[in-house]
Parts: structure tokens; sequence; C-alpha cells
């Protein structure tokens, strides 16, 4: 397996009254290359799930993998899987504390003990992939920029790790509809051009899904169930039973088959959609 | 909210100890902490030794909650007990090494100082283990009023007491956080001289004191909306009233007390 957990239990406070299984028993794997949305419900466990696995967490119980490999408490293999496994934090531009843009993304670089030329060019790297480049705002500092372009330096100051894999928690947080769709296509290009492994937690199924081709879905600590995004969003029901919205477009497809029109209910793209309801009017006026 | 946690003391329950009234306990631990010193012979000690023990058993403190608690006055304990073994003479001489001797004085009295030591913190322990940091902070205020005559704004003085308690395990989970964030940044801040790790810290405070003034202009901005107004006459959503059983135990410690110097124990 590429990335995954096998029974991994997770408990805050163990041994005080405050103890809490914040993680129970959970296993999945995903593979390279794909692209997977973890879903959950507010305080599901979703962050803490993400930070088991670039081994900021110990598990309490169960085991972490990446790469067909057990994450252990070595310290340096920890750091070598850190420059492999890139995690943006929810809300990430509260750890902003450089003067400049330039020195932000050159953070992490830096500490990998890179020479100044090429941590300049991996910044121009991370910059251009966010799609930042023609923006001039090198020199800006990063409290200036707008919330949108705020998010995109700081996961600009995580690609410039050079990760295969990217998570990131609930990155579209506090971002306007343009935002959140500039984002995505991010994205889904790092992912297809880029051959970068991504896995975001959510806890809004929107456009999103549309990218995904794994959906895990989390609830009160517990995987509620995993796999292909097909097959899980055919199963809305038990997803609105958590709480969770289903994509606006799966929605209505859901919709329209319990009016009796004959349409799959598995669909998450608007294209498909407009083919899907095509064809079965179609088949309905002949 | 992980509530208190990280002040490392308080412990959650509704025993007897948890139901006092702060305005009764604080000066009680300090009628107590008076009694521990007035008395001077071991059994008196051993009685109240005894006694705090009880008291935790009453109060459902887990046995390792003391331990935790007494570990930071080890060493401290530990040279006292060197000091007056070695530099406090008289009785008979228990030990010899070169020119140093141990004499059975110094053993005594080493052993009183941090046995009575002890009693002291596991007397305190109880009271912050039982007592919340913000009833605590209500009943210190309480014996502040005097002051207010002389012109102290004592009841500024305990909102900011009371907010800063409140804020603490915000921030140090915050902190935590943004250790998480920077490190998965590949900082490292565990290696390197005294030098390196000051400055590998920037990456953590300037974010902690951005987050820190925002959130004090928020909170002053809520309080503010909500009417709040330096001086004016605030009164408490929990009226703390205090009990006969309140009074019962002011009135058992103040008694242990004259009875430690009336009959000289
Ligand atoms: N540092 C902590 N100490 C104690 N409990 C915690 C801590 N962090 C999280 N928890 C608890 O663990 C559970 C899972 O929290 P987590 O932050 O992983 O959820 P989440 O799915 O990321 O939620 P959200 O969507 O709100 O970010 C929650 O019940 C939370 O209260
Ligand atoms: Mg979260």
């Amino acid at each position: 397996m590429y990335i995954g957990t096998s029974k991994l239990t997770h408990t805050y406070w163990p041994g005080t009254p405050f103890a809490a299984d914040a993680l129970k028993n959970i296993s999945f794997s995903v593979g390279q290359g794909t692209f997977t949305l973890l879903i959950g419900p507010s305080g599901s466990g979703k962050t803490t799930l993400i930070q088991h696995l670039n081994g900021l967490l110990k598990p309490s119980a169960g085991e972490v993998y990446f790469d067909g490999k057990k994450i252990g408490p070595d310290k340096a293999a920890l750091l070598a899987l850190r420059r492999r496994v890139g995690l943006v934090f929810q809300m990430p531009e509260d750890q902003f504390f450089s003067e400049t843009v330039f020195d932000e993304i050159a953070y992490a670089p830096r500490n990998l003990g890179l020479d100044e030329k090429k941590v300049e060019e991996r910044v121009n790297r991370a910059v251009a992939q966010v799609g930042l480049e023609r923006s001039r705002l090198l020199d800006r500092h990063p409290f200036q920029l707008s919330a949108g372009q705020k998010r995109r330096v700081a996961i600009a100051s995580v690609l410039s790790l050079e990760p295969e894999v990217l998570i990131l928690d609930e990155p579209a947080a506090g971002l306007d509809p343009e935002g959140k769709g500039n984002l995505l296509n991010l994205l889904s290009s790092l992912n297809r051009a880029g051959k970068i492994t991504i896995m975001v937690s959510t806890h809004h199924l929107d456009e999103i899904a549309a990218l995904a081709d794994n959906l895990v879905v989390l609830n009160e600590g517990g995987l509620v169930m995993s796999g292909k995004t097909k097959e899980i969003l055919a199963r809305g029901a038990e997803l609105k039973e958590l709480g969770l919205a289903l994509p606006q477009v799966t929605g209505i497809m859901h919709e329209l088959a319990a009016r009796g029109l004959p349409v799959s209910t598995d669909i998450y793209s608007l294209s498909a959609a407009c083919d899907e309801i095509l064809q079965a009017k179609r088949a309905d006026q002949r | 909210m992980s509530g208190g946690i990280s002040l490392g003391h308080y412990l959650p329950g509704n025993s007897f100890f948890h139901q006092l009234n702060p305005r009764i306990k604080v000066p009680s631990l300090v009628i107590i902490l008076a009694t521990l010193f007035a008395v001077t012979s071991f059994p008196a000690l051993l009685t109240m030794i005894v006694l705090v023990f009880l008291m935790f058993r009453l109060a459902r403190v887990p046995f390792r909650y003391l331990l935790k608690g007494l570990r930071p006055i080890l060493y401290i304990a530990l040279f006292a007990l060197f000091i007056f073994l070695f530099f406090t003479k008289g009785g008979v001489v228990l030990f010899r090494l070169g020119p140093l001797t141990v004499e059975s004085a110094g053993l005594w009295q080493g052993l009183f100082v941090i046995t009575r030591l002890v009693t002291l913190v596991l007397f305190s322990l109880l009271l912050t283990l039982t007592t919340t940091p913000l009833s605590l902070t209500h009943g210190l205020g309480y014996f502040l009023k005097p002051l207010g005559r002389i012109g102290l704004p004592t009841e500024e003085v305990v909102m900011i007491m009371a907010i800063a308690m409140r804020f603490i395990p915000t921030l140090i989970e915050e902190s935590q956080r943004l250790m998480r964030a920077q490190v998965s940044r590949g900082a490292d801040f565990e290696s390197g001289s005294i030098f390196r790790k000051a400055k590998n810290l920037v990456p953590l405070i300037v974010p902690l004191f951005v987050s820190a003034f925002r959130r004090a202009d928020e909170l002053a901005m809520a309080m503010e909306a909500r009417g709040y107004r330096l001086g004016a006459k605030r009164t408490r959503l929990h009226e703390d009233v205090i009990t006969a059983t309140d009074w019962a135990v002011l009135l058992v410690v103040l008694v242990m007390l004259a009875a430690s110097f009336y009959f000289k124990l």
C-alpha cells in the first residue's frame, strides 16, 4: 500500500480524565497518484488522521504506512518522510512569520539545507505551480495579500519541499466561490500534470467530488466507508444521515430518480449529469 | 476545548472539596499552612500528613497526581536534607566521612523539614486540583477587594487575571499546533546550539503574537458589544453562597491552628 493505516487508534490525553478517542480502529489505503477526499462532519477526526500521515502524531494503537513501510519513531526516517509527504494545515496562513512572500516560501527548502540558488529555483517553481508567477508578489508582505493569494502562498510554502504527496486540511475553508474554484483547478493540475498524490479533507462535498478518485468517510472517529467516489456517492442516503450534504449535482440526480426519471445517481460532475438527463429524456420520448 | 488541562492541575470532579466555596478554601489553606509552621513535634506533623492523605481520598484524586505534583520539589527536598545532615550538629554521631560528620540532631531536623515541605505542597496541591483556575481567581479577588478603598482597580485586576487564565490553555494549544505546522515545513526545534535554537523559534513566536493580538482585539470588541465598561458594577452568573459546611470547614482549621499554639504541639 502507498499511504494507509491499519487499525489506527488515537487517544488524546491518555490516562487522564480528559482521555478521548479521536480515532478508532481506522484502516484504509490509497494508491500512488490518486486524488482522495477525506470527508466527515466537524470533530470527526480528519485533522487527527491527517497528522498521523506525516508522523506528527503517534498512534495510540495500530500502524501507519507510507510507501510500503511502517512509520516508526526513528527521527531521521521521520525527517525523510516529512520531505516526501507535504502537509498543508487548516488555515495555513496563520503560520506566516516572514517579512516577504519569498522568505515564506523559502522557509522549507532552507530548512532542507539547500544553497540559495537552489532555494530560489524551488521558490520560483512553487510560485509557478500555484499560478502566482505573474502577480509579482514575492517582495510583498504576506499579510498584505488577499485571502485567496494567502492560501496559494501557504500551499506554495509546502510545495517548495517538492513532496510526492500533498495533504491539505480543509483547504477551501474561508475562501469565496471564485477562490474556491481557483483552488480546485490548482489541486487538479497538481494531481494530473504534477503527478502528485493528493489527499484533501473537507466537510463539504461539492464540486471537489468531481476531482476525487476515492472517498474516505469518517464519523465520530470511526471509518464509515471508503472506496471509489462513484460507489460511495450512490449511497447518498447514508451520507445524508451523517449530516453531509451531497454535491449539488448528485442531489439533483437523486431527486430526479426519486420522481421517476430513470437516471443513475452516482453522478457528480455537471457534464456527466447533462448527458445522463438528456439520454433519459430521449429514451422517455421514444 | 481542552478546558484547563494544560494548566496541569485542575481535576474535574464533584467531591466535597470541589464543592467548597473558594472564598473559604483559600483562607483555609493559608491557616493550614500557618499551622504547619506552628507545629514543632513529629507526632503533630504526622497527624497533618495522615489528614492530607485522607483529604485526597475524599477528593478522589488518583495517587499518581500526588507524585506528579511532588516531582518539582524533589531536588529542593534532597538539597535541604543534605544541608541539615552535614551542617546541623548535636546528639550522637551517626556517621563519619573524613572531616564531615552526620549527627542525630541533623538527621531528625532534616527529616522534619522535608516532611513539612512535602505536607505543605500536598495541601496546596489539594486546593489547585479541586478548584478551577477561574474560581480560584475569583476567590483570591475577593480578598483583594479591600484594596479598592485605596484606589486599586481590583475588579479590573481580577478580570485581567481571569482572562489570562482562560487563555493560557488556548495559547499552549495554539503553540503546539504551530509547532507541528512548522515541523511539517522542515523546522527542527530540538537540535542545534542555544543560539540556533533561539533563532529557530522565530517562526513560532511571530504567528503566536499575531494571533494573540488578534484575539485580544476580538475579545475587547465582543466585551464592549456586550456592555462591558470600566468601573461598572458587575454581578456574576453563579453567585457563590457560603454554606454552613463552608463555615464549619473554616472553624475546623481555625481550631487546629489554635490547638497547635495552645498545646505547643
Ligand atoms: N489537542 C487536542 N486535545 C484534545 N482533544 C482533541 C485535540 N484535538 C482534537 N481533539 C478532539 O478529537 C476529536 C477529533 O478532532 P479533529 O480536530 O481531528 O476533527 P476534525 O474532523 O478535523 O474537525 P474539524 O472539521 O472541526 O476540523 C474531536 O472530538 C476533538 O475534540
Ligand atoms: Mg480539522
